[in-house]
C-alpha cells in the first residue's frame, strides 16, 4: 500500500485503520506524527470556549419579543440597574487597580481604590435614580474600557516580562472575576473576564513550561 | 435530533398560551421553572435564559456566519424562533441540546438566504474571515482564523461535527446531503485545515494582517 495522504489520515481520527493502514502507520513515525496532530486539532476544536454575544444584545431581542407579542412587556428595572451598575463598576476599579498595581507596581490613572458598597441608596426621584444609573453606566464603561485592554492577551504580556509577576496578578484577577460570576452568573463582562483570564493563565504556564524545556 | 430542531414553527403571535411543564432530564426545577414561566411571556425568564445561554447560541452562529455582523442577527433570529417554539418543547432533550439545535437550523437557513441574496446582488468571496477577539488566545485565534478560511460547505460539516458534536446522520438532515457527503467533506476539511495550521497554504492578506 502507498503512502497514506492527508484525508485518509483524518478519517483515522474518527475510524479504526485498516490491517494495511496500520502496517502502513506502522512503518512511518511522520505519518504517526501527523495523525497525532490531527487528532489534536480535532480536540482543540471541540474544546473551543463559547463566544460572547456583543453588549446589548438583549435589549435589542427585548423589544423584537415584545414586537412580536412573545414575551409580556416588562416593569422598569431602573431600580435593579442602579445598584448593579454600581456594584459592577465598584469591582471593576477595585480589580483592575489591584491587578495592574501588582504587575506594575502602581496603579494607573482611572483605576482607584474603590470599594464596593452593598447599602442601599435612596433617590428622591425617579430622575434622580435615573441619573445615577447613567453616572453607574459612564464609569463602568470608562474601567471596562481600561480593562478590556489590560485583558487582552498583548495587554497582559506587554506590561510584565516577569513570568510569576504575571501569573500572579492573573491569578488575582481569576479569583476576583470569579467571585463576580458566582454573585452574578449571568453578567456577560465578568465572565468574559474570567473565561480570558483562565485561558492566558494555562497559556502563560504553558509558555513558561515551554521555555524551562 | 436535528429534525426536532427542524420542526420549529414560525406561527401567529403566542401570549399566554398553555405551556407544557418542562421536565428535563438532568437539570434542576429552577430551569424547568424559568421555561415555563418564559413560554408563558415572562420577560424576566427569557432574561434569565438568554443570559445563561447566549454565548453558546452566539458562538455556534458566530462559526457558522463567519462573520460577526451576520451573527448577531442570526442569532437574535435564533432566540426568536426558540422562543416561539418554546411550547413544543417537551423536555425529552435537555433544554441546552434543543436550544442549540435551533440556533444551528436557523443559522444555517439564515447563511443560505443571504447567499442567494449576495447571489442576485453582486458576487462577492464565498469566504469571510473572521476577526480574532481580544483574548483570544493564540491557538484559537488560529483555529478560527482557520475555521473561517475553509471553503462554506467544508467549515459547516467541520463546525457542526468536531465543534459541536453531531453525527453525520444529523449533519446530513440539517444540511440536506448524506451522511456519506457529510463524511467526505469533514476528512477534506480537516486534512485543509492541518495544512494551513502548517502554514503549507497560502492566506489571504487579511487574514495576514490579524496575525499575531
Amino acid at each position: 500500500m502507498e503512502r497514506l495522504n492527508l484525508e485518509q489520515l483524518a478519517r483515522l481520527v474518527d475510524e479504526p485503520p485498516t490491517p494495511e493502514e496500520r502496517a502502513v502507520l506502522e512503518g512511518d513515525p511522520g505519518l504517526r506524527r501527523e495523525l497525532d496532530a490531527l487528532r489534536s486539532q480535532t480536540e482543540a476544536l471541540g474544546n473551543l470556549p463559547a463566544v460572547l454575544p456583543p453588549p446589548g444584545g438583549w435589549h435589542e431581542l427585548e423589544k423584537k419579543l415584545m414586537a412580536a407579542g412573545l414575551i409580556l412587556g416588562g416593569r422598569s428595572n431602573a431600580h435593579l440597574w442602579r445598584k448593579w451598575l454600581q456594584v459592577a463598576a465598584a469591582l471593576v476599579i477595585f480589580v483592575g487597580g489591584t491587578t495592574l498595581g501588582w504587575v506594575t507596581g502602581s496603579a494607573p490613572e482611572g483605576f482607584g481604590g474603590a470599594e464596593v458598597s452593598s447599602e442601599p441608596a435612596s433617590y428622591a426621584s425617579l430622575e434622580e435614580a435615573m441619573a445615577a444609573v447613567d453616572e453607574a453606566a459612564d464609569r463602568y464603561r470608562a474601567a471596562y474600557g481600561g480593562l478590556q485592554q489590560f485583558v487582552s492577551a498583548e495587554g497582559l504580556r506587554g506590561r510584565s516580562r516577569d513570568p510569576a509577576a504575571h501569573i500572579a496578578a492573573l491569578e488575582t484577577l481569576m479569583a476576583a472575576s470569579r467571585a463576580a460570576v458566582e454573585e452574578s452568573p449571568g453578567d456577560p463582562f465578568w465572565n468574559d473576564v474570567y473565561v480570558r483570564s483562565l485561558a492566558e493563565h494555562d497559556f502563560t504556564i504553558r509558555e513558561v513550561i515551554a521555555d524551562w524545556r | 435530533m436535528a429534525a426536532e430542531a427542524g420542526l420549529v414553527p414560525t406561527g401567529a403571535v403566542r401570549i399566554h398560551q398553555p405551556c407544557l411543564r418542562a421536565q428535563q432530564p438532568g437539570s434542576g426545577n429552577i430551569e424547568a421553572q424559568l421555561i415555563r414561566r418564559a413560554c408563558e411571556g415572562d420577560n424576566r425568564a427569557v432574561r434569565a435564559l438568554y443570559d445563561r445561554y447566549s454565548p453558546r447560541v452566539y458562538a455556534v452562529v458566530r462559526r457558522i456566519a463567519g462573520d460577526d455582523d451576520l451573527a448577531e442577527d442570526y442569532a437574535q433570529e435564533a432566540w426568536i424562533r426558540a422562543i416561539r417554539a418554546l411550547p413544543t418543547f417537551r423536555g425529552e432533550a435537555r433544554f441546552s441540546t434543543w436550544l442549540h439545535r435551533i440556533a444551528v437550523n436557523s443559522a444555517l437557513q439564515a447563511v443560505r438566504k443571504e447567499k442567494t441574496r449576495r447571489k442576485r446582488e453582486v458576487a462577492l468571496p464565498d469566504v469571510i474571515p473572521v476577526p480574532p477577539r481580544i483574548g483570544d488566545t493564540l491557538m484559537q485565534r488560529k483555529l478560527e482564523e482557520a475555521l473561517a478560511e475553509l471553503p462554506d460547505g467544508m467549515r459547516k460539516v467541520l463546525i457542526l461535527h468536531d465543534v459541536e458534536g453531531y453525527t453525520h446522520e444529523e449533519i446530513g438532515a440539517a444540511l440536506g446531503v448524506t451522511s456519506g457527503t457529510s463524511k467526505s467533506q469533514l476528512f477534506k476539511a480537516r486534512a485543509k485545515m492541518r495544512r494551513m495550521l502548517k502554514g503549507h497554504e497560502t492566506r489571504p492578506k487579511e487574514i495576514e494582517a490579524w496575525s499575531v
